[in-house]
């Protein structure tokens, strides 16, 4: 493997984890030092040469190397068979419909989450039930850690300069998943959006906090996604259109499936059920405008289209609960995006 | 210990600043809008005021495709072929 090309640094009378705070390569969190050997390892499970293009962010005018992924994905605590699935989510990042300078920046606050499919998801044990967003997953913590850490160190996405979020939220440390593809009846996402199920995927959202919602009386796919749309139709960007996640957790997921709906069916009636009024728009002062004649009966939807609402199966296999993700701001803006997992 | 550094050096840009027009009488102008809400309005009403209080010829609103985004080309061609100032507004 050619030598690393990136700048060293001598660190003798501090400690490593220390100075990387003092240099601002962290995000508030120990690192791991960067060391040579740790680099080399990260670059090699990947089967990367240091100075391998990754991608370019065309708006920040920067190029990502393989060396400069490696190095934060050592510094976030990923194991080198992670590496591959970050390159994948680089390189998410770098198309240009995600949009790179919205998310990246914006005081919309959002966080990058990530969706894995595929058979990566075992072979890296990316946790896909309990606990879903909470700790406890080396690869779920540190995957989405170390993409966060190439938006900060490469980027330049750092908070209070470049990342303006006015609040931001948790997610923004790590908000890694995987699809549940073992008891899930449905498609897998990856597959819906044009991959085989063999292949391994990450698929990126720029996105608000999870919303969870409660049903825990209803025994049919339509009392709980009656529930749900009733919660989402007034979330995140309500004027904005933007994409939505909506993520079925286990006893949810079993009684929708039993009564036979697959995910398209689930996106249609979500998307039918989370229209509002525009009367109801004006007067909670989230469209513009005097409230007209009929405007009681004018309705907009949440989103664009029913293809708009990512359905995924992923969460605990106890407990009456599932959520809801808004994405960040509009459609136009930014819009989710699914790379290979090479 | 040796430590590798995890960001990148940007080579430093120098951008050169087109010269200030000494008056704005005659000139046309481009109001580059960024796609918040009321950029279009604000734009609009300076660009009423560069003409009635500043002798501007003339103003045009152009739209970029959303906020995060740069002036697409179009818009740039349009402004370099016909156009002598531009203002960049936002509304937030």
């Amino acid at each position: 493997m050619p030598s690393l090309l990136s700048k060293r640094h001598k660190v003798e009378d501090l400690d490593a984890v220390e100075f990387c705070f003092q240099q601002g390569w962290t995000d508030g969190l120990p690192v791991i030092p960067p060391t040579e050997d740790r680099v080399v390892a990260m670059l090699k499970a990947a089967g990367l040469e240091p100075n391998d293009h990754v991608g370019a962010i065309e708006n920040r005018a920067v190029a990502v190397t393989a060396e400069k992924v490696a190095l934060n994905a050592v510094m976030a605590g990923c194991r080198p068979e992670y590496m591959k699935v970050v390159v994948a989510a680089v390189q998410a990042i770098c198309d240009p419909a995600w949009g790179y300078h919205g998310p990246g920046t914006s005081t919309g606050g959002a966080a990058v989450l990530m969706i894995v499919n595929g058979p990566v998801v075992r072979e890296l044990d990316i946790n896909s039930g309990d606990n879903l967003f909470g700790p406890g997953w080396r690869a779920n913590a540190t995957i989405g850690r170390a993409l966060r850490l190439v938006m900060r160190n490469v980027a330049g996405s750092k908070p209070g300069l470049l990342d303006r979020g006015t609040l931001g939220h948790p997610g923004k440390l790590s908000y890694v998943i995987g699809e549940n593809e073992v008891t899930s009846p449905w498609t897998p996402l990856h597959v819906e959006r044009g991959f085989r199920k063999e292949q391994s995927t990450v698929t990126i959202l720029a996105a608000d906090a999870p919303h969870q919602f409660y049903n825990q009386l209803s025994n049919t796919a339509e009392g709980i996604l009656t529930t749900c749309a009733d919660d989402m139709r007034i979330s995140g960007n309500v004027m904005g259109q933007p994409q939505y996640v909506l993520i079925l957790a286990g006893e949810h997921m079993r009684t929708i499936a039993a009564d036979g709906w697959t995910k398209a069916e689930i996106r249609k009636f979500v998307f039918e059920h989370t229209h509002n009024s525009h009367e109801h728009l004006k007067r909670t002062h989230r469209m513009a405008g005097a409230i007209q004649p009929g405007d009681d009966t004018r309705m907009r939807p949440l989103v664009a289209a029913p293809e708009d609402i990512l359905v995924v199966a992923a969460g605990g296999e106890a407990g009456a609960f599932s959520a809801y993700i808004p994405g960040w701001a509009s459609k136009r803006s930014s819009q989710a995006i699914t790379k290979v997992v090479k | 210990m040796e430590l590798l550094d995890p960001t990148v050096e940007q080579p430093a840009q120098a951008i050169d600043f087109a010269p200030r027009p000494k008056s704005l009488s005659g000139k046309r102008v481009a109001l580059i809008e960024n796609t918040k809400y009321n950029s279009d309005r604000l734009l609009e009403k300076i660009g009423d005021i560069l003409k009635r209080e500043h002798g501007v010829a003339e103003w045009k609103v152009f739209h970029k495709h959303n906020a995060g985004v740069p002036a697409h080309q179009e818009i740039i061609d349009e402004v370099k072929a016909s156009y002598d100032l531009v203002v960049a507004g936002i509304g937030d």
